[in-house]
């Protein structure tokens, strides 16, 4: 008994060396990374005016943090979170009215293939003189990319709901209503996560597309200022906080996504 | 006491590209306390049968009456059990067990506890906290049964419930059901393709022939066992085996 125990624990500690050695190479390539950077820089290997560096990057945020670096970042955020929410509830809301009436799905399926294949950004002046130039343009646009893919990813995951299940539940007398909410719903909840994986990325796309296009404020605004004055510095600093901003909402999603497989 | 009778009943499958007898003039009664097989070439319609019973589709012609009254749509009266286990992943068996009263909104203090019964005389109360994913094969048929048995139907319809199984717990999954059915003296009809099968555990079997399905033959199982292995052990299992795969082979 002992024995096994000791063995068990060999094994855990097993693992446990493995995953912190992954981390270190992580964070060993991430240093490494950013070293060769600064001394290439450094020594002149690269001209830092173009490639911009480490240090100036940094010399970059706190000037920046000096001026109204939070502004920016308030903007593009907002605009990130609100088409996200938005995109993701009303794209479920739709899939769900179209699982809920074959009609309603057969009659609307030309039109949402031609929308997805359709580049979204193609669209850009129409929704600028439509919904004006600001954040709701943005918002607008990152609405746009995310809500085509979320309807037909969540509404191949209501589709697919066994059959079986189905059966079973209208043997026992339940009604539509019952069998969205008892079984397709929570039976969709996978899609439903992998669906918010989906549509982080895709709303920063849509966020940073719609601020090239049409911005006073935001990272997107910052990146495409910064590229037309040749501000490399401030390029490369707006694309470093962009990375963070979406590896916190990546993470926020993915912790949502624990929670709620959790049970 | 009747149970169910179906008279006359016919089903055709309308398509685009054509119609599609599927059964033809079937008529069949079954009085309570009996256990049932329909046997039949596979496609023959067997699962139809089942479908009109349970009021998930309605003849074209004929009528089937249960307790006395036509069914015209799925009711309390019968308890449909699929060829899955059909359990729902995300819900405890506990939770399983009691979907059927949640659907019918008779989800009371009596229902769970007649579920508790259930689930501590076979042998799943332990588990009543576990997933379906922790449960073996076996188990997880004997949960499905017991949420059908939680229906409190008059008549179990039973869809090829073991063809899922591997074969060695086939046996024991089929001694178990045959033993809970008999012991919570339910009326039962069960439809396979496999004869060995509805052999052991019928006390009549319905031989129906290929498309359109029509009755072909009524045998009556006489074979002194309490059980379904018992049965098979029997001398009389092969004899009728064989008289019944005559039939369903002709």
């Amino acid at each position: 008994m002992k024995k096994q125990k000791s063995e068990h624990e060999l094994f855990i500690a097993k693992t446990k060396r493995k995953k912190v050695g992954i981390m270190a190479i992580q964070i060993l390539l991430l240093v490494a990374f950013i070293g060769l950077w600064e001394l290439a820089a450094a020594l002149g290997w690269i001209d830092s005016f173009i490639t911009s560096s480490p240090s100036r990057i940094a010399a970059m945020l706190g000037e920046l943090s000096k001026q109204n670096l939070w502004v920016h970042i308030g903007t593009t955020l907002y605009e990130c979170v609100i088409g996200f929410i938005v995109s993701t509830a009303l794209g479920c809301i739709i899939a769900i009215a179209l699982w809920w009436s074959d009609f309603l799905r057969k009659v609307l399926e030309p039109y949402i293939v031609v929308l997805n294949s359709l580049p979204k950004i193609a669209l850009g002046p129409i929704i600028i003189i439509w919904v004006g130039a600001g954040p709701s343009a943005i918002v607008m646009m990152t609405v746009l990319i995310c809500i085509i893919v979320t309807i037909i990813s969540a509404l191949g995951g209501l589709m697919a709901t066994d059959e079986g299940k189905i059966l079973l539940l209208r043997s026992m007398g339940a009604s539509k209503w019952q069998i969205l909410t008892k079984l397709v719903l929570p039976g969709s909840l996978p899609t439903f996560l992998s669906v918010l994986k989906i549509n982080v990325g895709l709303a920063w796309v849509g966020t940073i597309m719609g601020e090239y296009l049409v911005s006073s404020a935001g990272l997107g605004y910052l990146i495409v200022y910064g590229g037309q004055v040749f501000k490399l510095d401030l390029v490369m600093t707006s694309t470093v906080i962009l990375c963070f901003l979406a590896a916190v909402m990546y993470f926020a999603v993915a912790l949502v996504e624990k929670l709620l497989k959790r049970r | 006491m009747e149970i169910l009778r179906m008279d006359n009943v016919s089903l055709t499958y309308e398509t685009v590209e054509s119609e599609t007898k599927a059964i033809e003039n079937i008529s069949l009664s079954i009085d309570e306390g009996e256990f049932i097989a329909i046997v039949g070439p596979s496609g023959c319609g067997k699962t139809t049968v089942l479908s009109l019973i349970s009021g998930l589709m309605k003849p074209s012609s004929g009528t089937i009456t249960l307790m006395g009254k036509p069914v015209d749509k799925p009711g309390a009266q019968t308890g449909y059990m699929l060829q899955r286990d059909m359990l729902f992943e995300w819900r405890t068996i506990e939770k399983n067990v009691l979907l059927g009263p949640e659907i019918r909104h008779t989800l009371d203090d009596e229902a769970k506890k007649e579920a508790e019964e259930l689930l501590k005389k076979y042998g799943l109360w332990e588990f009543r906290k576990h997933y379906p994913g922790q449960l073996s094969g076996g188990m997880r048929q004997r949960a499905a049964l017991i949420r059908t048995l939680a229906l409190r139907p008059k008549l179990l319809l039973l869809d090829e419930p073991f063809s899922a199984l591997d074969f060695q717990t086939r046996l024991s999954v089929c001694n178990d059901v045959h033993a809970i059915i008999k012991s919570e003296k339910k009326t039962a009809l069960l439809v396979t393709h496999d004869i060995a099968e509805a052999v052991s555990l019928a006390d009549r079997i319905v031989v129906l022939s290929n498309r359109p399905s029509v009755v072909k033959r009524t045998f009556e199982v006489d074979i002194d066992a309490d059980t379904p292995l018992g049965r098979r052990e029997n001398g009389k299992f092969g004899e009728m085996f064989d008289k019944v795969w005559k039939e369903v082979s002709v």
